[in-house]
C-alpha cells in the first residue's frame, strides 16, 4: 500500500448516512429483542427471531460495513470507488429493503410480501456487489487484505442468492429439502463468508495501524484466507449436494486452522504494539477478535452432540448470538469509534489544519458515554448469553434492557459526531 | 578571504537557526490526529533543509503507509510553516523507504505512548 489515499475517499455525505441508519437499526434490534424475549428460549427459526436477525445482520451490521467499506476502499484497493452515484442509489434501496424484508418475516407473510421484499433486497445488494467488484477491478496491485474483502463480497452475493431462492421457494415450492436445511447454509455463507472475511480483511489493516505494530507475518493471513475459504466452499457443497456426516469434522478443523492463523496474526500485532494503552475502540476490537473462539467451541459441541433437543436448539441460538453480538457487533461498535470521528474530522477540519487550532478526532464524541456504552454492552450480551443457555427469562430481560441502553448510548455518540459543529481557535502564541 | 568565510559562516548559522526553529517551534505543533503525538517526537521527519532564501524541503514518512490522515498531516506541515514564514515555499516528500520504526521515536514520544 502506498498511502496518501485521502484524495480517493468518497464524499462523507455518502458514508455518514450509513452510520446513522446502522445506529437506528441497532436500537431497533435491541427494542425488538426485549419485545421478543420469550422467543429467544424457543427455536432460532421463529418468525420474530428471523426478523430481528435480518435487521441485525443487514440493517445494523451490513449497513455499517457498507459505510466503513466506502471509506476504507481507497486505502485497501488503492483506488477510488467505481461509482458514488451507484452507492447513493444502493443506500436508498437498501434502507427501504431493511425495513420491508424483516417486516415480512415479523408478520409471517412468507408467500406474499416476502416474495417482493426479498427481490428488492437482492437487487439493492447486487448494486453494492457490482460497485465493489468494479472498484476491485480498477485496483492494479491486489494484496491479501483486498482479496479477503473482495472474496467476502462474492460470498455476500452467494448468501443473497440463496436467501432469495429460499424466499421464492415459499411461493413456488421447487426445492427438494425443507427451507431450514437451506437456511443453515444461507446463515453460514453470510456469517462466515461475508462477515468473517470482511472482518479479517479490514481488521488486518486497521488493528496494526491503530496499535502501531510493524513487520507482522502476513503469511499467516494468506493461510487464514485459504483455510477458511476452502472450509466454507467444502461445507457449502457438502450441505447442498451430498449431506455427508463425516465431512463436517474436517471442515471444522479447517475453520479452526484458518481462524487460528488469523488470531495468531492479531496476537502478534497486539503483543508488539507500540501504543500500550488501548482506547475504547480497540478494547471492543480485541474482545471481538478473542470472541471468535466462542462459536468455534459451540460448533464443536453441536457437531458432537448431533441430536436435536430443546437444549441443542438453545445452543444453536447461542451459536448465532455469539457470532452476531460477540464478534460482529462488538467489532462494529469498536471500529465506529476508530472510523467515524476521522471521517467527520476530515470533512470539517481538513481545510483548516495548520491555519487554526483544531480539536483531535477523539474530541468529537463523549469518552464517558463511550465507556458507559462499552460496559453496558458487555454486561448485556453476557447476561443474554447466560439467559439463553440456562433458560432464565429474568436474566434475558435485564440483559435486553441493558442492550437498549448500550444501543441508545451508541446512537447518542454517533449523532454527536455527525452533528458536530466546526470549532476553530487561533493557535496559542508560538515562540 | 576571511570576510567571505565569515559571511558564509553567518549564512550557515542563519540556515541552522531557521531549521532548528522549524523543527522545535513549528513542527512540534503538528500532531498525528490519531496517535495524538507531534510528528517530530514520533520521528516522522527524516530530513528538513532550508535553502537560505525561502524554500524548505522536507522528507517525511507516516507511521503506516495505510494512514488515511496522511494528506491532512502533510497539509498541516505546509500550512504551519507558512503561518509563521508567510513567504516560504514548502515542498514535502512523503516516503516509505526506509520504513518508519519505533527506534525513531524520541524519549519524550516514548513516554507519551506509554512505552
Amino acid at each position: 500500500m502506498n498511502g496518501l489515499q485521502t484524495a480517493n475517499a468518497p464524499s462523507s455525505k455518502i458514508v455518514v448516512p450509513h452510520f446513522i441508519v446502522g445506529g437506528i437499526s441497532f436500537l431497533a434490534v435491541a427494542i425488538l429483542l426485549l419485545i421478543s424475549n420469550a422467543e429467544l428460549l424457543t427455536a432460532y427459526f421463529d418468525n420474530r427471531l428471523i426478523a430481528i436477525t435480518h435487521i441485525a445482520v443487514l440493517g445494523w451490521a451490513s449497513m455499517m460495513a457498507f459505510g466503513a467499506l466506502y471509506q476504507l476502499i481507497p486505502v485497501v484497493y488503492e483506488t477510488s470507488l467505481y461509482s458514488e452515484k451507484l452507492a447513493v442509489v444502493t443506500f436508498g434501496l437498501f434502507t427501504i429493503s431493511i425495513v420491508l424484508l424483516p417486516y415480512s418475516f415479523w408478520i409471517g407473510s412468507y408467500t406474499n410480501l416476502l416474495f417482493y421484499t426479498s427481490l428488492l433486497m437482492f437487487f439493492s445488494l447486487l448494486l453494492f456487489i457490482i460497485n465493489l467488484h468494479l472498484t476491485y477491478r480498477k485496483n492494479n496491485k491486489p494484496n491479501i487484505q483486498s482479496k479477503f474483502i473482495n472474496t467476502g463480497i462474492y460470498w455476500l452475493a452467494a448468501t443473497e442468492l440463496l436467501g432469495t431462492i429460499i424466499a421464492l421457494n415459499f411461493k413456488y415450492n421447487f426445492l427438494s429439502e425443507t427451507h431450514l436445511h437451506y437456511l443453515k447454509i444461507h446463515a453460514h455463507l453470510g456469517m462466515i463468508g461475508w462477515f468473517l472475511l470482511l472482518i479479517m480483511g479490514a481488521s488486518s489493516i486497521l488493528i496494526p495501524m491503530f496499535m502501531i505494530s510493524h513487520n507482522l507475518n502476513a503469511k499467516k493471513l494468506t493461510y487464514a484466507y485459504y483455510f477458511i475459504n476452502a472450509a466454507l466452499l467444502a461445507i457449502s457443497i457438502d450441505w447442498l449436494f451430498m449431506q455427508t456426516n463425516v465431512g463436517v469434522y474436517i471442515y471444522w478443523m479447517l475453520f479452526v486452522a484458518g481462524i487460528g492463523f488469523f488470531l495468531s496474526y492479531v496476537y502478534e500485532a497486539y503483543s508488539t504494539r507500540l501504543r500500550r494503552k488501548l482506547d475504547v475502540g480497540l478494547k471492543y476490537t480485541v474482545i471481538a477478535i478473542a470472541a471468535l473462539v466462542l462459536p468455534l467451541l459451540t460448533a464443536a459441541y453441536l457437531i458432537i452432540e448431533g441430536e436435536t433437543t430443546l437444549f441443542i436448539l438453545r445452543m444453536s441460538s447461542f451459536y448465532g448470538f455469539s457470532i452476531i453480538f460477540g464478534v460482529i457487533s462488538m467489532l462494529i461498535l469498536g471500529q465506529t469509534y476508530k472510523t467515524l470521528p476521522f471521517i467527520v474530522w476530515l470533512d470539517k477540519y481538513q481545510p483548516y489544519v495548520g491555519k487554526f487550532k483544531t480539536p483531535v478526532p477523539r474530541e468529537l464524541y463523549s469518552e464517558k458515554i463511550a465507556d458507559y456504552q462499552f460496559y453496558s454492552y458487555l454486561l448485556a450480551i453476557s447476561l443474554i448469553a447466560v439467559g439463553i443457555l440456562i433458560k432464565l427469562p429474568i436474566i434475558l430481560l435485564v440483559g435486553s434492557i441493558l442492550l437498549i441502553i448500550a444501543a441508545l448510548l451508541n446512537l447518542i455518540n454517533l449523532m454527536k459526531m455527525v452533528m458536530h459543529k466546526t470549532k476553530l481557535e487561533d493557535f496559542p502564541t508560538r515562540k | 578571504m576571511e570576510a567571505i568565510k565569515e559571511e558564509s559562516d553567518k549564512g550557515q548559522d542563519f540556515i541552522k537557526k531557521i531549521e532548528t526553529d522549524l523543527m522545535d517551534n513549528v513542527l512540534t505543533y503538528v500532531m498525528d490526529p490519531e496517535i495524538e503525538i507531534d510528528i517530530v517526537n514520533l520521528g516522522l521527519i527524516y530530513e528538513l533543509k532550508f535553502d537560505g532564501s525561502n524554500t524548505v524541503d522536507i522528507v517525511m514518512t507516516m507511521s503506516t503507509p495505510a494512514c488515511p490522515l496522511s494528506d491532512a498531516i502533510v497539509q498541516n506541515v505546509r500550512e504551519s510553516i507558512m503561518h509563521k514564514y508567510t513567504n516560504f515555499v514548502v515542498n514535502v516528500d512523503v516516503v516509505f523507504e526506509p520504513a518508519w520504526h519505533s527506534g525513531l521515536i524520541t524519549e519524550e514520544g516514548k513516554e507519551m505512548l506509554g512505552m
